[in-house]
This record gives structure tokens, C-alpha cells and sequence, in this order.
């Protein structure tokens, strides 16, 4: 089998989307609260 | 703490990384692309202990009404249903070369789908109920429900028969896997256990002042 790194790449690419996505989301809302 | 705890879970992540894409060995079988396993499977831990965490914490609010527990689970929940989220997308570009296609209806895939829907509604949930004490009362037994899934995803892989591989890591026995993929799987199943505990400790903080603010 092939070494198929760019599903290797996508999946981790994602992880990082998905929790830096969510961190940010959490960040952004605790700055409102502190407006 | 929480900036402690986020500074930690940091270097634990990274460490994970270097171990997943560089220090584990590359897989006889499938070559590097089941280096998605040390994303995957942690990602499925941090999903079964969130939902587990939902469980504990929604007896705990039913049986002495503390805004804290309710806190607790809400927070929890929604880590949850963001790792299950994870752990399907992963899953299911691991199985595209290595099974030969994005998704099959098999007993895994099928029941992870919908524990992430139980607690997709569980969030809608509490969204939708506007006075806040009945939506964390519906919440905690929905929470307390909705986890009779775990067991159920968990053992779908010996129960019956599916594309999806039984477990190699989680089960009785003695294990089958190298000491350095096991290895590598602990140090992620470490970094992904501290992101559960700073995300959830930063989402009951801001639960607790969203109240406040509200109250």
C-alpha cells in the first residue's frame, strides 16, 4: 500500500482547524464578556 | 491554572505530534497513513470520558440541583460532541485508503453517528429551553440516557460483524501492538486528556460568567 501522506496531512490539518477553531471561539466569547 | 494547564496541554500536543509523524515507525501493512491512528483513537477517549463525565455530572445536578454539576456536564458535552466530531472526519479519511471508501453504514461507524447526534440534540437541547433550570433538567437526563450508547459503540466491533477493525488497545487481554506504537498512542492519549480538561475547565469558566452575567 501506498504511503498516502496527504490524507496523513488532511487529517491532522484538521485536527488542528477543529481545535484552534474552537479555542479562538472560546477566547473571542470570554473578550465579549470582559467588554 | 487555566493558562497553566493551557501551557502544558501545549507541550504535551507538540510532543504528541513529534512522536505521531516522526518518532513512531512507519506500518508494515498500511505504510504512514495509519499514523491517523494517534489522532483517531484518542480522539474517540477524550469523546467516550467527556460523555462519561456528561453521565456523572447530570446524576450529580439531578440529585442535589448544584449549578456547578450542570456547568460540568454542559461543558463536557459539548467537548464531546466536538471530539466525536473529530474522531468520525478522521476515521473517515483513514478509511478512504485503507478500506476504499468514506463511509459504510457498518455497526461502528453507524452507532458512533449517533452518539454524535444524541448529544448534538442533547446541546440543541438546552439551547431551545429558555427557562434555565428545565433546560438542565431535561439536559441531565437526556446526559444520563444518551450514555447507554458508550458500551454500545464501544463493543460494536466484536458484537457484530464490521469493516471496522475490533480494538487493540481498549480490551482484555494481552496486547498485540509494538512497545513504540503503543508508546506513541499513551503520549497522545496524555496531550488529548489535558486539551479535554483546558477546554472543559475554559467552558465551565465561561458558563459560570455567562450566568452571572445574565442572573
Amino acid at each position: 500500500m501506498g504511503d498516502n501522506w496527504s490524507f496523513v496531512l488532511a487529517a491532522y490539518g484538521l485536527a488542528v482547524v477543529v481545535v484552534l477553531g474552537y479555542w479562538r471561539m472560546l477566547v473571542r466569547r470570554e473578550k465579549d464578556l470582559d467588554q | 491554572m487555566v493558562r497553566v494547564l493551557g501551557a502544558v496541554t501545549v507541550v504535551a500536543l507538540a510532543a504528541g505530534l513529534v512522536a505521531g509523524l516522526g518518532l513512531a515507525p512507519r506500518e508494515a501493512t498500511q505504510g504512514n497513513v495509519q499514523r491517523i491512528m494517534y489522532l483517531h483513537v484518542p480522539s474517540v477517549w477524550v469523546a467516550y470520558l467527556a460523555f462519561a463525565v456528561v453521565f456523572v455530572a447530570s446524576i450529580a445536578y439531578l440529585a442535589k440541583r448544584a449549578e456547578a454539576a450542570d456547568q460540568l456536564a454542559h461543558a463536557s458535552a459539548e467537548v464531546g460532541v466536538l471530539f466525536t466530531g473529530l474522531t468520525i472526519a478522521t476515521g473517515s479519511i483513514w478509511g478512504k485508503p485503507t478500506w476504499g471508501t468514506w463511509w459504510t453504514w457498518d455497526a461502528r461507524l453507524t452507532s458512533v453517528s449517533i452518539l454524535f447526534v444524541m448529544y448534538l440534540g442533547y446541546l440543541l437541547l438546552r439551547g431551545m429551553i429558555e427557562d434555565r433550570e428545565r433546560g438542565a433538567r431535561y439536559a441531565a437526563v437526556l446526559g444520563i440516557v444518551a450514555a447507554f450508547n458508550i458500551p454500545l459503540v464501544h463493543f460494536s466491533v466484536t458484537w457484530w460483524r464490521t469493516l471496522h477493525q475490533p480494538p487493540s488497545l481498549m480490551k482484555p487481554g494481552p496486547g498485540t501492538m509494538p512497545p513504540v506504537i503503543v508508546a506513541t498512542l499513551l503520549v497522545n492519549f496524555v496531550a488529548f486528556s489535558l486539551l479535554y480538561a483546558y477546554f472543559v475547565a475554559k467552558r465551565v469558566r465561561l458558563l459560570r460568567r455567562e450566568a452571572e452575567a445574565t442572573s
